[in-house]
C-alpha cells in the first residue's frame, strides 16, 4: 500500500470562499474582491484583497473621477451580493447616480438565455460597438512583415470579461442608472446602509464616529464581506474640519480594523483639497500610502490645458503610490499586472522600466490605460525640418508631477531652452524662449519660415489647422 | 546576524526606506535569521536543547500595526514556522498604538516592554528588538518628544541586557533630513538607508542599500557600503536577492 495520501483539496484551504470574490493568483492566503473596473482590478494586482483599504486621491477640482470610482466599487458590491456600507452625508444622492448593467444586458438577461453576450473586440482592446472616436477596421488582414505575424495586436488595456461569465467584475455602463427598487431593495434587507459620520463640528469628533460605526457594521456578521465606502474623506461637509493627523490616524485606525476583520475592505476617495502632496507639508501623498494598503492619485488633466493637448485620448494620469500586499514581500500586481508591464520585463532582459498609466471616462464607462507619447511630430505629419528635442517628460512612481508648462521642465532637459510640442494640427513647431511669452503670430512666422524652405515664396506659408482650444501663452484673462 | 551585512549583534541599527522601496524584507529578514540560527543552535550536541521556558522571548517586535497574518504568510516562505514560535513565547508581537482612553504616551508601552527585558534571562545571546514605523507613531498622534524619549529609554535597556534593536524609519520627503531623523541619526551606531531606483520601478532591480555609520558607532569594525557603490536588491517572495550595482550576477 502507498504511503502517499492524496491531499485533499476541500480541506487544503482553511479559507472561506466567498462570493463574487476570486482567490489571489499569488497566494493562496488572499481573496480579491473586484472593484468593478477590469483594468483597475489588473492595476491592483487582480483586484483589491480582503482586509485592505485602497484609497485614491482626485486633485482635480473641477472633475469627479475619485467618485466615479467609489460608485463602481459601490455599483460592483451590489451586483456580487456583498454588504456595502456607504460613509457620507450626502449618500443617498451619491447612490441615486450609480451605474447599473447596460439595457442591452438586461433585456438579454429578462429573456433568460444562459451563453454570455460576446462583445466586438476593437483593434484597441475596446469591446462596446458604438465607442466613439475608435478606428474601426475595415480590413483586417493586413500584410505584415512574417516575422510580426505571431504578435499580439497592439493593445492599451485588458479586455472586460464578457457579460455573464462569473460573479466578478461585472460589466456597468455608465449611460445606465441603478434602478430604485434595487436600491430600495438592497436598503430593506440590510445589505445596503449608510451612515453619516455625525459630530462635524467636533474637530476630529466626524472620524472618531465614523470608526466606531465601521466598527459596529464589521462586527456583525462574517459571512459575507463587506465593502466600505467613503466617497470623499475630507470634505467639509461631511467631515467638519479635518487635520493631516486626522486623517492618518483615522485611515490607520482603519486599516487596523479590517486586519481583525479580515471579511471587511475599504475604499476611500480623498476630498480634493486633501489630495495634493502639499496639503500638510510635503510628502503628504506618501504617508497617505504608508498608512494604507494601496494608493493610487488620479491627476485629471482638467487644470493643465498643455497636458490635454499633448495627450488628446485620454483624460488624466494615474500615479500609483502603493499597492496591496497583505500576504507576500512582493506585491501581487508586479507580477502579475498586464498594463504595468514589469512582469513581462522582469524575466531576463534586464528589466525595463514600468508602464506609464493613465485614464479615460468614455460614455459608456472608465477606462485605465497604459499611456504612450506619440510619434513626434504626430503621426500625420510630414517631418521637413529638424525634429523637435524630446517632448513631454513623464515620470513614473517617484510621486513627482507631471507638468508639460515648459518653462519649469526646460531647466531640466540637458538641451537647454527648446521644447518640442505635439500637435494634431498642420506641420507647426513650437519653440519656447525663456524670456516673456512670444506672441502667437511671431510664432507662426517663425514656424513657416522653417518649413518652407523650398521655392514659390509666393505661396502664403500654410496656416495652422485652427484649434479650438484653451491657449495658454495667450496673455491670461486674469492676469491683472 | 544581517546578511550580507555584518552587523554585529547589540548594536542599535535605524532602517530607513521609501515608500516605493520599504524596508519589509530587512525586518523579516532579521527575525527569521535569528529564529533560524536559534533552530541550528538548538540542534547541534553539546549546547543547549532548547531554550527554557521563561527564558524570555528572543525576538520583540513592537509595531504600530500588528499584522500578524503577513508575518506569519513571509515567514512560511522562507522556511520558518512562526505560528508555532508564537505559541512557544520565543516571539512575541506587541502593539505600541492602542491607547487606553484618549491619552497618547508610549510611557505603559515602555514599561511593558523593559519589564520583558529585564526579565529575560542572559543565556541566549542573540536577542532582538524591532521598533517598526518611529514615523506612523508620529503621524497618528504620538509627541515628537514622547517618541524620542522612547527610543532612547528603549535604546538603553537594550545595551544594558546586550539585545540587538532596530528602529525602522519612513522617509517622505526624500531630500530633506527631518528633525526626528536628525535625532535618530545621532543615537544610532548603524544607518541602513533603503532607498529605490531614481529611475522609477523597474522589474529587475527593486532598490539599493547603503550602510553607513552611525554617531555611535567605533570605526573599522563593519564594511560599509557607500551610497554610490550600493547594493541592489531585487525582492522575490523569498527573500531579497542582493548584486552590486551595475552588475547583473544571478539577476539577469
Amino acid at each position: 500500500m502507498s504511503s502517499f495520501k492524496r491531499k485533499d483539496p476541500s480541506k487544503q484551504s482553511n479559507l472561506k470562499s466567498y462570493e463574487g470574490t476570486r482567490v489571489s493568483p499569488a497566494s493562496s492566503s488572499t481573496i480579491n474582491t473586484s472593484t468593478g473596473i477590469s483594468s483597475l482590478d489588473d492595476i491592483l494586482g487582480g483586484g483589491l484583497p480582503l482586509s485592505c483599504s485602497l484609497v485614491i486621491a482626485a486633485p482635480d477640482l473641477h472633475s469627479s473621477y475619485g467618485e466615479l470610482v467609489q460608485k463602481y466599487w459601490v455599483a460592483e458590491g451590489l451586483a456580487c451580493g456583498h454588504r456595502v456600507c456607504v460613509i457620507d452625508d450626502y449618500a443617498e444622492d451619491f447612490l441615486r447616480d450609480l451605474m447599473w448593467y447596460p439595457k442591452s444586458a438586461l433585456s438579454v438577461a429578462s429573456g433568460a438565455t444562459s451563453g454570455g453576450i460576446k462583445e466586438k473586440e476593437g483593434p484597441l482592446g475596446s469591446t462596446f460597438e458604438d465607442e466613439e472616436d475608435e478606428p474601426t477596421p475595415t480590413d483586417r488582414k493586413v500584410k505584415i512583415a512574417w516575422r510580426y505575424e505571431q504578435m499580439k495586436p497592439f493593445q492599451t488595456t485588458v479586455s472586460t470579461p464578457s457579460l455573464t461569465s462569473e460573479n466578478y467584475c461585472h460589466v456597468f455602463d455608465l449611460t445606465s442608472r441603478v434602478p430604485t427598487p434595487v436600491v430600495n431593495e438592497k436598503l430593506v434587507s440590510g445589505k445596503l446602509s449608510l451612515l453619516a459620520p455625525g459630530n462635524p463640528n467636533r474637530t476630529g469628533g466626524a472620524t472618531m464616529s465614523a470608526l466606531r460605526q465601521v466598527e459596529q457594521v464589521l462586527q456583525e456578521q462574517s459571512t459575507v464581506p463587506i465593502r466600505i465606502c467613503i466617497p470623499s474623506l475630507g470634505s467639509p461637509a461631511t467631515w467638519g474640519d479635518i487635520t493631516p493627523s486626522n486623517v492618518l490616524q483615522f485611515l490607520h485606525s482603519l486599516r487596523g480594523l479590517l486586519r481583525k476583520y479580515p471579511h471587511g475592505c475599504a475604499s476611500i476617495t480623498l476630498a480634493p483639497h486633501l489630495s495634493s502632496d502639499n496639503w500638510s507639508g510635503s510628502g503628504w501623498l506618501q504617508k497617505v500610502g504608508w498608512v494604507t494598503d494601496a494608493s493610487l492619485t488620479l491627476a485629471a488633466f482638467s487644470a493643465d490645458p498643455a497636458l490635454s493637448a499633448t495627450f488628446p485620448s485620454h483624460h488624466g494620469i494615474v500615479h500609483i503610490t502603493a499597492l496591496p500586499s497583505p500576504s507576500t514581500l512582493v506585491a501581487p500586481s508586479d507580477r502579475f499586472s498586464t498594463l504595468r508591464g514589469l512582469a513581462s520585463s522582469a524575466s531576463g532582459f534586464g528589466g525595463s522600466g514600468e508602464n506609464n498609466l493613465a485614464f479615460k471616462c468614455t460614455r459608456k464607462r472608465l477606462i485605465f490605460e497604459t499611456l504612450h507619447l506619440d510619434l513626434d511630430g504626430g503621426v500625420s505629419e510630414r517631418r521637413t525640418s529638424a525634429p523637435s528635442s524630446t517632448a513631454v517628460e513623464l515620470t513614473t512612481a517617484t510621486g513627482t508631477s507631471i507638468s508639460a508648462s515648459a518653462a519649469a521642465k526646460s531647466h531640466d532637459h540637458s538641451q537647454g531652452t527648446c521644447n518640442g510640442h505635439v500637435s494634431s494640427g498642420g506641420p507647426r513647431i513650437d519653440i519656447e524662449f525663456e524670456g516673456p511669452a512670444v506672441p502667437e503670430e511671431k510664432k507662426a512666422v517663425v514656424a513657416g519660415e522653417l518649413i518652407a524652405p523650398s521655392p514659390q515664396p509666393e505661396t502664403r506659408p500654410k496656416k495652422p489647422k485652427k484649434k479650438v482650444a484653451f491657449f495658454s501663452d495667450r496673455p491670461d484673462v486674469y492676469d491683472f | 546576524m544581517f546578511s550580507p551585512f555584518d552587523i554585529p549583534s547589540g548594536a542599535f541599527t535605524l532602517i530607513t526606506d521609501e515608500l516605493s522601496a520599504p524596508a519589509d524584507f530587512l525586518l523579516h529578514g532579521a527575525v527569521n535569521a535569528c529564529l533560524k540560527e536559534q533552530a541550528t543552535k538548538a540542534r547541534v550536541p553539546g549546547l543547549r536543547a532548547k531554550p527554557e521556558s521563561g527564558a524570555g522571548p528572543m525576538v520583540l517586535v513592537l509595531s504600530s500595526l500588528v499584522d500578524l497574518a503577513k508575518w506569519k504568510a513571509v515567514a512560511s516562505k522562507q522556511n520558518v514556522n512562526l505560528t508555532q514560535h508564537i505559541t512557544n513565547g520565543t516571539v512575541k508581537f506587541v502593539d505600541v498604538a492602542s491607547t487606553e482612553g484618549s491619552e497618547m504616551v508610549l510611557s505603559e508601552a515602555f514599561n511593558s516592554v523593559s519589564e520583558i527585558i529585564r526579565s529575560s534571562s542572559s543565556e541566549i545571546s542573540e536577542r532582538l528588538v524591532i521598533l517598526d514605523d518611529v514615523s506612523t507613531l508620529e503621524w497618528i498622534g504620538f509627541s515628537p518628544l514622547d517618541i524620542m524619549r522612547f527610543v532612547r529609554a528603549l535604546r538603553i535597556a537594550c545595551h544594558k541586557a546586550n539585545w540587538t534593536f532596530i528602529v525602522r524609519y519612513h522617509v517622505v520627503t526624500p531630500n530633506e533630513v527631518d528633525e526626528q531623523l536628525q535625532q535618530l541619526l545621532g543615537i544610532c551606531t548603524y544607518h541602513l538607508d533603503v532607498r529605490p531606483l531614481y529611475s522609477g520601478r523597474s522589474g529587475a532591480v527593486s532598490g539599493e542599500i547603503a550602510l553607513h555609520l552611525g554617531a555611535a558607532a567605533r570605526q573599522d569594525e563593519v564594511k560599509l557600503i557607500k551610497r554610490s557603490g550600493s547594493l541592489q536588491y531585487r525582492l522575490l517572495d523569498t527573500g531579497p536577492v542582493y548584486f552590486q550595482k551595475g552588475t547583473s550576477e544571478g539577476v539577469l
